[in-house]
């Protein structure tokens, strides 16, 4: 084999690298008109990672007669640059090049991956895969074909690339921004991140796909000072998307949702312990969605009967009003993703229409276990990771209700804006979320703010008990948003109407 | 000591001198894991790899920046810090920002901390397969005919890793470590199907427990989760186990650290010298614990490390403050972060102490939650035993504690004789009074 050349590796180091991703195209405004992520061979002319290669790995991978295996090839390089005490006076980088082997035999997953893109390395992590089966080998598919989606975000951005002076701009007005919106603030930490993943998957089944994945955000983190006391909020936006959506009007949104959010919290009060009707403002609480329901719904800890929903396709689970979709295919949003990481096509999922529990979110295993279709939903954090059924972008649809209705039907209860750290667990669907702002409602209308309480409630009860649903569906568009599974993260976003949930236990001191 | 790494890392320096920088600091680090797991008698899952990367922090022109790569070689490894150098120069100056002072690598300990388990080399695939099994088996024993499923794991490693500054910094560290444990499903009533787990961490295998006691106490732990329910909201004696200690304890953490307090993110800025807690909360930094999960006898900005009180009967004594903070602050460094956390332990067993308290909680986990280190206001969801008579009567699930951290360490009453040895934080069980528990 000859060796392997890593141009683009060597290019695209650091900050200051000049990196030539793919013929530039000028984008048009408006998500539907993303050029479609046509395959560029990347791997191929940069790595040497041809056809025949991907046989002999997968070859390998299948010499002991598993019934599946494939190849994920990743290049990916993440940027950091950042604002302390009024300068953008750190930078940090990385870069990730690497290739995982998966071998699967029924449910069994054997995993190897290698750091080297060469032939040995790559050689030996199929061997480690392999032995998760015991039997005669199996062949892979003697051809492959490349699988073209439609396009969620660029893909011929130029983010990662642009030149750093570009970026400490954005950096220092998000600073400055904060600073002018309140005399009470009294620190600043901007941040801008940018990442670029380069993937490659070749499955022993003849699918090969190729994505170039864009995430970014900026985010700022206010402490404000009054009358000796402290408070600290923050914001980011983002997703996947070019560096010219960061304008002016983005900044001054994110300065002035972080510097709000504290300066409101001198003002909170502590809300009393217990069970109360709860109303999620629109948006960011779908982090509730995605801990409570979500989760729950990947079929992973269906196919192991070790979820609370395992039993329940087909059965109502909610009011004819609900309907709670995932999809991969919102335009520019952080879980958005044209293909998943077995190389399946993005969609949109529905897990429960009109109250009804539809089906679960699936990888390939289980999509055979339960005899359909995956869902796109397989995914991984890094080519160090084996793929697991998670969520993408995972909301609950509008409902009939105006917003202002849905705080009357309170009556008295909290509202919920901004929320933090959400955990479930599966199998009793129990569930916590951490509430860093939001107001008491009292007699159906929303008066003092509270903040830093976390509200305990039960997934499948919490469904049961949505009494109202507004119709303002709003998206979360930070882009700093994972989720953790299996000691992996994975970018992912929500959404959320106006919600009301008539009785969950809200975590007061008094 | 590595001597390929060695001189990589030493290569790193030179080159990125040659290529402007003032000053470096360089880590080459390498890391060998095996993880399976065996679920229904078979293997689940089998990963096995080796990685490796280099960590550079570049200091030029008053600038300062941090870079990592996994390629290693030299042609790449040039122009990848060529290009770092570049970048960091274009950045905003930092005159806070230096290698620090070589006096504080000075005095460092010769002594064996026992991270490295010798026989790592030697434990063989079957051997792991075997412990594997034998956890899932007395797991599966244990658990009789609720458990709907068990998935028992091991993960065991190795790595080593040297660093080097241009002003004469040169440590190598070099650890083995082994995770075992299992995860277990039952079912309960209608669709509540409870989940529990119990792993243990330890860096020789001679301090792994049996297979048979971790299996048995996965399935002890997910049993006592069956028929769980919340109770009415009420204020009473809680005591958190020894292993759950140290998540709450983690807000309180992140106030004592000089970044905290330099950007004004620390509710412990002023307390310095003050009661933060009870008397009976006295918690001491211990870097030479033998075979501890937290020591080393350098820290990460090279200095090197000493025991330290840092509260002392409830008495606040002492920052995690790095050199760059250090600076900041204009005040004495210590070191940038806890190394083994010990807080000395009582006289009695958690059991002594609920026949005492007759009613109260016992809280076993937590779920989700949270801590503003600014204000130190928290709150979590808490799973566990109610307890009354002095045994535990009810499983409590979907309840909560709040608090401010200020006033909860103050109702520390007291710590018992269990400290949880499998964790950088040694904690024993700890008992509050007068918590506001929120439930119905």
């Amino acid at each position: 084999m000859k060796k392997i050349t890593r141009r683009s590796f060597l290019k695209t180091t650091a900050q200051a690298a000049a990196v030539t991703i793919a013929a530039p195209v000028v984008l048009p405004e408006g998500w539907y008109s993303f050029a479609s992520p046509a395959p560029t061979g990347y791997f191929e002319n940069e790595f040497d990672i041809s056809d025949s290669l991907c046989q002999k790995i997968l070859a390998k991978a299948l010499a002991k007669g598993g019934d599946y295996a494939d190849l994920y090839f990743e290049h990916t390089i993440s940027n950091y640059i950042m604002l302390e005490d009024g300068k953008v006076n750190r930078a940090y980088s990385d870069v990730a090049l690497g290739a995982g082997i998966r071998t699967v035999k029924g449910d069994q997953v054997g995993y190897g991956f290698t750091q080297e893109m060469t032939e040995e390395s790559m050689l030996n992590a199929a061997g480690t895969a392999a032995t998760i089966a015991n039997a005669e080998a199996t062949k892979p598919a003697s051809k492959f074909r490349w699988i073209v989606t439609k396009s969620y975000y660029p893909t011929d951005f130029k983010i990662v690339s642009a030149p750093l002076e570009s970026k400490l701009p954005i950096v220092q007005s998000v600073n400055d921004k904060c600073f002018s919106l309140s005399s009470l603030i009294t620190k600043v930490n901007a941040t801008f991140h940018d990442q670029q993943k380069r993937i490659m998957v070749v499955t022993s089944d003849g699918a090969k796909a190729e994505d170039l994945l864009p995430r970014n955000y900026i985010s700022a983190f206010v402490v404000a000072e009054k009358d000796g006391k402290r408070e600290q909020a923050g914001w980011n936006f983002g997703g996947r998307r070019e560096l010219a959506a960061y304008t002016d009007a983005a900044v001054a949104d994110v300065a002035k949702k972080a510097v709000d959010s504290a300066v409101v919290l001198f003002d909170a009060v502590q809300p009393p312990a217990g069970e109360m009707p709860v109303v999620l403002g629109p948006g960011l609480t779908g982090v509730l969605l995605h801990e409570a329901i979500g989760h729950g719904m990947e079929a992973d800890f269906n196919r192991k009967k070790i979820s609370t929903f395992a039993t329940m396709i087909g059965k109502k689970v909610a009011e004819p009003f609900v309907t709670i979709v995932d999809s991969g295919t919102i335009p520019n949003l952080t879980g958005s993703i044209n293909f998943d990481d077995e190389g399946t096509p993005s969609q949109k999922t529905v897990l429960v229409e009109k109250g009804i529990l539809k089906g679960y979110l699936h990888d390939k295993i289980s999509a055979k276990h339960y005899k359909v279709k995956p869902t796109g939903n397989g995914r991984r954090q890094s080519y160090q990771h084996y793929v697991v059924p998670r969520m993408r972008n995972t909301y609950m649809e509008a409902g009939p209700a105006s917003p202002e209705d849905v705080i009357k039907g309170a009556k008295n209860g909290i509202y919920v804006e901004d929320v933090s750290n959400g955990q479930v667990k599966i199998g009793e669907g129990d569930f916590a979320f951490y509430v860093s702002q939001g107001r008491l409602i009292e007699d159906g209308k929303l008066t003092a703010p509270i903040k830093d309480i976390n509200i305990m409630g039960n997934g499948p009860k919490m469904l049961a008990n949505i009494t109202m649903m507004g119709s303002d569906l709003e998206f979360f568009t930070g882009g700093g948003g994972a989720c953790g599974k299996a000691g992996q993260a994975a970018p992912c976003s929500f959404g959320q109407p106006t919600c009301l949930v008539k009785s969950m236990t809200v975590g007061g001191r008094r | 000591m590595n001597k390929e790494m060695q001189e990589l890392t030493a290569w790193a320096i030179k080159t990125a001198k040659a290529a402007g920088a003032n000053d470096s600091k360089v880590s080459i680090g390498s890391q060998r894991n095996v993880e399976i797991s065996y679920r229904q008698r078979k293997p689940e899952t089998i990963k096995e790899a080796t990685t490796k990367q280099l960590y550079i922090q570049i200091f030029a022109n008053g600038r300062y920046s941090q870079q990592t790569t996994s390629d290693l070689r030299k042609d790449a490894l040039k122009d990848f810090i060529g290009n770092a150098i570049t970048a960091t120069k274009l950045l905003a100056e930092d005159p806070y920002r230096t290698l620090p002072d070589p006096k504080y690598y000075e005095g460092r300990k010769k002594m064996d901390l026992g991270t490295v388990d010798p026989q790592h080399a030697k434990f063989s695939p079957e051997e792991r397969h075997n412990l594997v099994k034998a956890i899932e088996s007395a797991a599966l024993e244990k658990g009789g005919d609720k458990v709907i499923s068990v998935t028992a794991e091991e993960n065991d490693g190795h790595s080593e890793s040297v660093t080097m500054t241009s002003n004469g910094f040169e440590g190598y560290e070099e650890d083995t470590f082994y995770v075992a444990g299992a995860e277990m499903t039952v079912q309960d009533e209608g669709d509540r199907r409870p989940n529990g787990y119990h792993y243990v961490v330890t860096l020789n295998k001679k301090d792994l427990p049996s297979a048979e006691e971790i299996g048995a106490e996965c399935a002890r732990r997910t049993m006592n989760l069956l028929g769980a329910k919340k109770i009415k909201t009420e204020t009473l004696p809680i005591i958190i186990r020894n292993q759950g200690v140290g998540r709450i304890f983690g807000g309180f953490l992140q106030a004592m650290f000089g970044r905290s307090i330099q950007q004004k993110q620390s509710f412990l800025a002023e307390k310095k010298g003050t009661q933060v807690g009870s008397k009976h909360f006295t918690l001491i930094d211990d870097p030479f614990v033998k075979r501890g999960l937290g020591s080393r006898l350098f820290d990460g900005d090279g200095f090197a490390t000493k025991k330290r009180t840092m509260i002392d009967k409830g008495v606040l004594k002492d920052f995690y403050v790095d050199w760059y903070y250090s600076r900041k602050l204009e005040w004495e460094p210590t070191t940038g972060g806890p190394s083994n956390l010990i807080v000395p332990p009582g006289k009695r067993s958690v059991k002594e102490i609920m026949k005492d308290l007759d009613r109260g909680i016992f809280i076993t986990g937590f779920i989700g939650g949270n801590s503003n280190p600014t204000t130190g206001d928290a709150s979590i969801g808490i799973i566990g035993q109610l307890f009354e008579g002095g045994k535990p009567v009810q499983a409590i699930s979907e309840m909560n504690i709040s608090d401010n951290h200020l006033k909860f360490w103050n109702k520390l009453v007291e710590v018992a004789n269990d400290p949880y040895p499998y964790s950088s934080m040694r904690f024993p069980s700890m008992v509050f009074e007068d918590i506001v528990v929120s439930g119905l």
